[in-house]
């Protein structure tokens, strides 16, 4: 699995980030010395305990913060503390809620301008026509750009975030829960879209949930965080078949299922504990 | 079933717009015992917490809805008690987990301040040690590692699931005797998610409290409810016992719900099949037979 990844071409890169946060009487180390490449076009979960650092993890990548010290590389070039247009837009954020990430006095297609304005993409009639392909492209008709938010289900309302995040085109998407928010027949809606983007625009996905049978069915390798530190990364069969960390065992223990199949993986993983 | 704890018959919900009245609840009925756990699943938007909301007397105070129907707590009619008597009942007999746990925190209040309101409309003579200390002892329970310094910050300092474990032990703290928690393990971990549904259950067995359970996450309600309704466009269109609810799903949405599931097994997303599509569709208002 390592020598795959080495062949693959590293897009984003963290080295020994770490980022401690100052309150006034203490200090909260959200991240403790992680590493992390993610491979072009692929689709890397990241998953682990609730105050783990995921999500400032996010906020690093994105340039939202700078790391307190480490470095990060976008395409083998060092990343700024402060970015510059090209390459805030170069990756992009799908956040958890629908609802509260879309201005709900603004229709649909005023939001996609919004994002297009900002980056300065296009002229205004070429704007207009890259609205109309953008919602094209997640599955929604050209009729929603008139749309206000509130006329759409919890569904669209992700697709329209989804939508909003490729309009600039982007390499990376990070997804912070893009769909934990969404009943299960529209999550596999969405889901299968995001699949479908991936392969078909090559894009990379940084994808953070804690719903791990969703990173399962969709990522390619899987990192663990456990109090800001990364405890195991590894291609995602081995972490749901023979994961090699106590803290990944125990979460995979104990993950809600549906059906005996899965009563039984979850059985054996605990169960190898004793062989490791 | 005797003397249940809630009942709701025949409950409806519209919304005052520009464009008219939007109807959200087309006649909700449902029971819970006392010491039941009952899981309302369904569709986005299909109106799981504004039943809460109506059922915790909050959706009353909104002017533009419009609410009928029969509604009753421990044998009493809600509609008959004054605004005063119902904010009483609120995070002393009754309390709620609410959905989005960051915008549910007051933002200008560290989380100390927000505990120590909550302990004391159970015990006017708190002092403010006492709740301290008995704030740290619930966020222990909840698996909060540092109940100290969470105490101190503001919700923005917390992590999402950090926040809604803060909400979870508010919720618990006067030990209710209908608790509603409204999506609640959403930003958790599978490990910390597991040791909340124990405190509830705990309180279940210890206080025979009862539980409304609301959530996407049919593994949770397979493992936690012991009844389950199934929702959909407002309507409910499903009832029974969890475990006759997941091995023979009759409604068609019902199933069309399990069969989205994503596997720990893997297989890949699910395909929704061509007959589930039209569920997905805002537009199209089904018309749903309800199975006797
Ligand atoms: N702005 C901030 N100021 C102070 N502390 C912060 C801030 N943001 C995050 N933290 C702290 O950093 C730690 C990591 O938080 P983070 O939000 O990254 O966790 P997470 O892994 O995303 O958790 P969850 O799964 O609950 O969303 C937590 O202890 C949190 O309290
Ligand atoms: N204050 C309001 N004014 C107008 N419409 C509202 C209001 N509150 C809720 N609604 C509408 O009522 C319907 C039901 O909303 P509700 O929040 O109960 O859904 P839900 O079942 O909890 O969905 P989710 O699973 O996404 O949380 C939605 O269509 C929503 O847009
Ligand atoms: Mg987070
Ligand atoms: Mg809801």
């Amino acid at each position: 699995m390592i020598e795959k990844t080495a062949e693959l071409v590293p897009v984003l890169e963290a080295r020994n980030i770490s980022k401690t946060f100052k309150a006034a009487t203490h200090e909260v180390r959200a991240l403790d010395g992680v590493n992390l490449s993610v491979a072009r076009g692929e689709c890397l979960a990241i998953v682990g305990e609730s105050g783990s650092g995921k999500t400032t993890l996010a906020n690093m990548l994105l340039g939202i913060y700078p790391p307190t010290t480490g470095e990060m590389l976008l395409d083998g070039a060092l990343l700024p503390a402060r970015r510059n247009l090209p390459l805030r837009r170069a990756i992009q954020l799908v956040q958890q809620n629908p609802l509260s990430s879309l201005n709900p006095r603004r229709t649909i297609g005023a939001s996609l301008r919004l994002a297009l304005d900002v980056h300065d993409i296009g002229t205004r009639q070429e704007r207009k026509t890259r609205i109309a392909a953008l919602l094209d492209e997640v599955g929604l008709p050209t009729e929603f750009a008139s749309r206000y938010p509130s006329a759409l289900s919890g569904g669209q309302r992700q697709r329209v975030a989804i939508a909003r995040a490729l309009a600039c085109e982007p390499e990376i998407l990070v997804l912070d829960e893009p769909t934990s928010a969404l009943d299960v027949l529209v999550q596999a809606r969405v889901l299968r879209l995001l699949d479908e983007l991936r392969h078909r625009k090559a894009l990379t996905y940084v994808f953070i949930t804690h719903d791990l049978a969703v990173v399962r069915n969709i990522a390619d390798r899987v990192a663990v965080f456990e109090r800001g530190i990364m405890v195991e990364m590894a291609d995602t069969e081995t972490i749901f078949t023979n994961p090699g960390n106590a803290y990944t065992r125990s979460l995979i223990g104990a993950i809600p299922i549906i059906t005996d199949e899965e009563e039984a993986l979850r059985k054996t993983v605990l169960e190898n504990k004793s062989a490791h | 079933m005797s003397d249940p704890i809630l009942s709701l018959r025949d409950l409806k919900l519209g919304f005052k717009t520009y464009e008219g009245l939007v109807e959200v609840l087309h006649g909700i009925s449902l029971r819970i015992g006392r010491g039941e756990k009952v899981a309302l699943v369904g569709e986005s938007g299909s109106g799981k917490s504004v039943t809460a909301r109506i059922i915790l007397g909050l959706l009353q105070e909104l002017k533009a809805a419009r609410i009928s129907g029969a509604i009753h707590f421990d044998g009493a009619d809600l509609e008959k008690l004054s605004r005063r008597e119902r904010q009483a009942l609120r995070g002393t007999r009754m309390s709620m987990i609410f959905q989005d746990p960051t915008s549910s925190l007051n933002p200008v209040f560290p989380i100390h301040v927000q505990f120590h309101e909550v302990l004391r409309r159970m015990d006017r003579n708190l002092t403010q040690k006492q709740g301290m200390q008995r704030a740290i002892s619930l966020l222990t329970d909840v698996s909060i590692p540092e109940p100290e310094r969470v105490l101190q910050a503001y919700a923005f300092q917390l992590s999402g699931g950090m926040n809604q474990r803060v909400m979870i032990a508010m919720a618990l703290a006067n030990e209710p005797s209908l608790l509603i928690a409204d999506e609640p393990g959403t930003a958790l971990d599978v490990t910390v998610q597991a040791q909340t549904l124990h405190l509830m259950r705990d309180l279940v067995v210890r206080k025979g409290t009862s539980v409304l359970f609301i959530s996407h996450n049919l593994g949770v309600v397979r493992e936690f409810a012991d009844r389950v309704y199934v929702i959909y466009k407002g309507r409910i269109v499903e009832h029974g016992p969890t475990d006759t609810l997941f091995s023979k799903p009759l409604h068609p949405y019902t199933k069309a719900l399990m069969a989205a599931v994503p596997r720990i097994t893997g297989g890949g997303i699910p395909d929704i099949a061509e007959n589930s599509e039209a569920f997905l569709d805002p537009m199209i208002d089904h018309e749903v037979e309800v199975p006797a």
